[in-house]
């Protein structure tokens, strides 16, 4: 029974995201989305933000499918710049550059292109499977949650962040926290009564999410890449059909690697708070381990290319699971798109599958059609990508700035807001500096009134008993593994105070 | 790195003792509609200075792997100060110039100085690319931007 009707939802969503209009939108977010990847200082998750006000005037199916194809886009298109110039494009490229650019500074270019783009490829597609199949039950359970049962699995949301998402977690809570904050300025959502505006008019329709997300991530990558200072010392790319054919003959030998990769980084990606680039990460320090010559890593081993890859793609496509099922986005990226469902004028969660079956199977069908295109368009269009990268950064910057400052406008109409996206700008520049991770805040804003309803209607149901997320299994054992992410980084640290200390793990990017 | 490390985390401090007598001036306890509207901020801005606390005492307690490095390297102040400047003088004057001329002026200027372009090439971006967006987003997705009034003035004669 339910795999029939799950087939039937994804014939029916195929059917969706082939129609003329969609498929046209398909290919314009996969081209802009790649664009958006090899372009460094301009990442899937500003560029995200800044084509939000585009999709005010169209469907909530046609705006969620160029959103999602642009993510696709900007993960196949980080891989270009890590291997062509040493320079990621997006942070989940990062890993990819490790062996990436060795390989193509050996005249191997389209090795490793071809290995970056299929393994990416494969990832996804493995993932967008397990996505089908996953999402419907998933939604079906939650559909059974009361508050109590939502604000714990908030809670477990937010704990993963601490737990797992490496660095200071006195940082990551006050992250958290403070994302949480932000969404309380403006009107309660219970009470309609004005409150945290400090006695400023203007702070009273609240604080807006897109506005505060392309300063954070726009302005203040601005500011990195114009302090670390960009050079472009890129490798020409040519992509011939021998590469391609030559690079797949080689794949059925990494097998091993490819499937640990994609069940590893579709696992971290369905991880609220974790996101593509701690998959890619992990997937490579993996490959290498398990590798009969780990000292070939670093050096042009394709398989350093094949496990980060495979890994971010398939985080990318996990981090979507728990959006559409829960309504709790698994990156900064997916948090950007679900701020949009809002404005489409959709409630994010489980509902969306009983009531808005096109938009969430229009999804996942462009999953499908988007990926099986985008591998083809990279394929092919490398030269014409990696000549993006000649725009001088004279040019990019201040058109950067300019495309920030349209978007955070047209979230609201509100010129003040421009003072807000500058100076969320600053503090973002500051964070990253001292190493505020900046994925808890940007996930917790957008969480925030969601949190707060389900906090205040549990405790409503009880009366003001806490007891109230005690007493219910589901929500106890959420709790009860929040409690457990909470306490991990303590458990760690004093590990770590006995043993000799490990090398800290990055992961507030993406 | 240490100074401002320790700096930030005490601005945070303050930040969240300010924030918790704005929660204070709202009901915090239990009300007649259940929880008070200044219960959960209360209880996010204590959360807040608890950290900060954590984060300050840490700070200066324990050395800093990177504590003597200064926190913006030198040589980088001048660039940042380039991009920054622009924009801060670009959004005060955007009730003037708006977003596309504004943006015109600002490719312009870092384009030719930052840039080091021809005039021509300096000229050529620089209305190209503003025509380009305000094409579409005015235009085509027909979202109004602030044009300011010179633009105004040029387009509707207003």
């Amino acid at each position: 029974m339910p795999i029939l009707s799950v087939l039937n939802d994804l014939l029916y969503g195929l059917g969706v995201s082939l129609t003329p209009t969609n498929l046209v939108i398909v290919l314009a977010g996969l081209l802009l989305g790649t664009a958006i990847g090899v372009l460094p200082g301009l990442g899937g998750t500003n560029g995200i933000a800044l084509l939000l006000p585009l999709t005010f005037s169209m469907t909530p199916t046609a705006a969620i499918i160029l959103l999602a194809s642009v993510y696709w886009g900007a993960i196949f298109g980080g891989a270009i710049t890590s291997i062509l110039f040493n320079i990621p494009g997006e942070p989940w490229s990062v890993a990819t550059t490790f062996d990436g650019h060795p390989l193509a500074k050996q005249g191997k270019a389209g090795v490793a292109l071809t290995a970056a783009f299929t393994s990416s490829f494969i990832g996804a597609l493995v993932s967008i499977v397990l996505f089908t199949f996953f999402a419907p039950p998933l939604a079906e359970w939650a559909l059974k949650f009361g508050p109590p049962e939502n604000f714990a699995v908030l809670l477990l949301a937010f704990a993963t962040f601490a737990g797992l998402g490496g660095g200071d977690p006195a940082k990551t809570i006050l992250m958290t926290l403070l994302g949480l904050l932000l969404s309380t300025v403006g009107f309660d959502i219970v009470t309609g009564q004005p409150r945290m505006h400090f006695g400023l008019v203007s702070l009273q329709s609240g604080v807006n999410f897109i506005v505060i997300a392309i300063g954070l991530f726009g302005l203040g990558e601005i500011f990195l890449t114009v302090e670390e200072g960009l050079r472009l010392e890129g490798i020409r790319a040519r992509l011939g059909f021998r590469d391609v054919w030559e690079t797949w003959k080689l794949f059925p030998r990494y097998v091993a690697t490819i499937v640990r990769s994609t069940i590893l980084g579709f696992w971290i990606g369905v991880l609220p708070g974790t996101g593509a680039t701690p998959a890619s990460f992990m997937s490579y320090g993996l490959a290498r381990q398990f590798s009969k010559h780990p000292e070939r890593f670093g050096k042009g081993e394709v398989e350093g290319v094949i496990a980060p890859e495979t890994a971010a793609h398939a985080a990318g496509i996990g981090a979507l699971l728990p959006m559409i099922t829960l309504g709790i986005p698994g990156s900064p990226t997916a948090a950007v798109m679900m701020a949009g469902f809002f404005i489409w004028g959709l409630n994010p969660g489980a509902l969306l599958f009983t009531e808005h079956r096109e938009f969430v199977w229009g999804l996942i069908g462009s999953m499908y059609v988007a990926n099986v295109v985008g591998v083809v368009l990279v394929l092919t269009l490398v030269p014409v990508f990696a000549a993006i990268n000649r725009i001088p950064f004279s040019v990019l910057a201040p058109l950067i700035v300019i495309l920030s400052s349209i978007g955070a406008f047209a979230a609201n109409n509100q010129l003040l807001d421009l003072w807000f996206m500058l100076g969320s700008g600053v503090l973002g520049y500051v964070f990253k500096k001292l190493r505020y991770p900046l994925a808890p805040l940007v996930v917790a804003l957008v969480l925030g009134d969601m949190t707060e309803q389900a906090l205040r209607q549990s405790l409503i149901m009880s009366q003001g008993s806490p007891a109230i997320f005690f007493n219910r299994p589901i929500a106890l054992t959420f709790i009860v593994g929040s409690l457990l992410l909470f306490a991990l980084p303590v458990i760690r640290s004093v590990r770590r105070r006995q043993a000799t200390s490990a090398p800290e793990r990055t992961a507030d990017r993406e | 790195m240490r100074r401002a490390e320790t700096l930030f985390a005490l601005l945070l401090v303050v930040g969240a003792g300010v924030g918790v007598r704005e929660a204070l001036r709202l009901p915090v306890g239990w009300t007649a509609a259940g929880p008070g509207s200044g219960f959960f901020p209360l209880l996010l801005t204590l959360g807040v200075a608890f950290n900060a606390i954590l984060i300050l005492g840490k700070s200066v307690r324990t050395a800093h792997p990177q504590a003597s490095e200064p926190f913006i390297p030198r040589t980088a102040f001048g660039p940042l100060l380039v991009v920054f400047l622009p924009m801060l003088a670009v959004i005060a004057l955007i009730d003037y110039l708006g977003i596309y001329l504004g943006g015109a002026v600002y490719l312009a200027g870092y384009t030719r100085f930052v840039g080091r372009f021809g005039w021509v090439k300096v000229i050529l971006v620089s209305v190209l690319i503003p025509v380009a967006l305000f094409l579409v987003f005015e235009r085509w997705f027909l979202l109004p931007m602030p044009k300011g009034v010179i633009l105004e003035f040029l387009l509707y004669g207003r």
